[in-house]
């Protein structure tokens, strides 16, 4: 790909844009499974943060985030996949996704830590910053591989590049094990990758 | 009263050693050989300032310190990225 | 007795971040040691407060939305700050660097 053209990489990087956005659209959540979605986080998020049960509380509190998420509805949910009905996906995420991810995160920061801990004693470090590919596209799934990336043991995310439908990551490594880049995204991303996949596109 | 409630519960024995660290860490704010190195003490210090005022609302049972801490977490976000966009721009 | 177990675990994943950010060479490393050491002995901390705390349940949920949030905004500043560490010119310490290689 390097030896085309720069007008005609131009060109080709529009063309991508716009394919993966017809796809992109035909995948989303209709508008109103997105506002009751926004609803129920913030309304959650209320009722935990002013900590207070009395009737006319909550009514205050469910009728302002149901004013808010008619009018943000898009910035939580533009890019969660279509999959079934939107009861089953709630159900889905909150008692089979969320359970698993944090299960699973608890243990690789816990690693994490005592790696860092025998890294800061003995100074046995051999950083690098290795480049990996991740088949995600959306801006909210990136965000969360990025940081898993960065909590998951010896690992701390650069930067992004999305180049021509392909989104590559930086990452920095502290002590480098292998160059190629296959190998070094296996290692990297691990199974987040992929329950990622599940929901987001 | 209260001084005898920090010392006798071992929370409060937490207090002083994340106090002992963040002074530790001033080291790292005053002395950074770069402005980056800075940024890295000041954010981990207002991390630890949350967790002390989390274990304050604990002990004393006075449990707005816990909104005060999400809002001092909140701001340190915010700033913290400004400084980071304001570092990436300066030269 | 496990929340002072999780209390003795959090303090001493906070020193050895501490001793981490002192010993490291440079600003990537010593990022390092700040993000994971934060956010575990942080969350280590509050959990053991949710479990010890004697309030209504509304009120520990308090303590878990805080780890949660810490959890959340913790890697992002640390991304931000490594990325404008880069953009400003600090050079890594490392023995490779694609990113130099793809942004002469």
């Amino acid at each position: 790909m390097s030896r085309v053209p720069f007008y005609l990489r131009e060109r080709l990087d529009d063309v991508k844009q716009r394919v993966l956005f017809e796809t992109y659209e035909a995948q989303k959540l209709p508008k109103w499974e997105q506002v009751v979605l926004t609803w129920i986080v913030l309304f959650s998020f209320w009722t935990i943060i002013s900590a207070n049960v009395k009737a006319e509380n909550l009514l205050i509190g469910g009728l302002a985030t149901l004013v808010i998420s008619l009018f943000m509805y898009e910035m939580l949910t533009e890019d969660i996949r279509r999959s079934g009905h939107i009861l089953e996906k709630i159900l889905y995420i909150s008692f089979f996704v969320i359970p698993q991810y944090l299960f699973i995160m608890a243990f690789r920061l816990i690693e994490s830590n005592f790696k860092v801990a025998k890294h800061a004693v003995f100074m046995d470090i051999n950083p690098g910053i290795v480049k990996i590919k991740t088949e995600l596209h959306s801006n909210t799934g990136i965000t969360i591989l990025a940081n898993s990336i960065t909590l998951t043991p010896g690992t701390l995310t650069l930067d992004v590049n999305k180049k021509l439908g392909e989104t590559y990551l930086y990452v920095h490594w502290i002590s480098v094990e292998t160059l190629n880049r296959e190998k070094a995204g296996e290692k990297i991303k691990g199974d987040i990758e992929g329950w990622l996949r599940k929901i987001f596109w | 009263m209260v001084e005898e409630d920090l010392l006798v519960n071992p929370f409060g024995w937490g207090v002083l050693i994340l106090i002992a660290t963040s002074l530790i860490l001033s080291y790292r704010v005053l002395f950074g050989p770069t402005l980056a190195d800075r940024i890295v003490g000041i954010n981990t210090v207002t991390t630890k300032l949350v967790v002390i005022l989390a274990i304050f609302g604990f002990i004393m049972k006075e449990y707005f310190f816990l909104d005060l801490a999400i809002v001092l977490l909140m701001v340190n976000a915010v700033g913290s990225l400004i400084l980071a966009k304001y570092m990436e721009g300066a030269k | 007795m496990i929340e002072y177990f999780f209390l003795l675990l959090g303090e001493s994943i906070m020193v050895f971040g501490t001793l981490g950010i002192l010993r490291f060479p440079d600003v990537y490393t010593r990022l390092h040691a700040a993000t994971k050491c934060d956010t575990g002995g942080a969350m280590s901390i509050l959990i053991a407060l949710t479990i010890v705390s004697e309030a209504s349940p509304l009120i520990r949920l308090k303590f878990l939305v805080l780890a949660f949030l810490i959890a959340l905004i913790n890697p992002m500043i640390s991304h931000a700050i490594a990325r404008g560490a880069y953009k400003h010119g600090i050079k890594p310490k490392v023995v490779v660097d694609m990113y130099a290689w793809d942004n002469p």
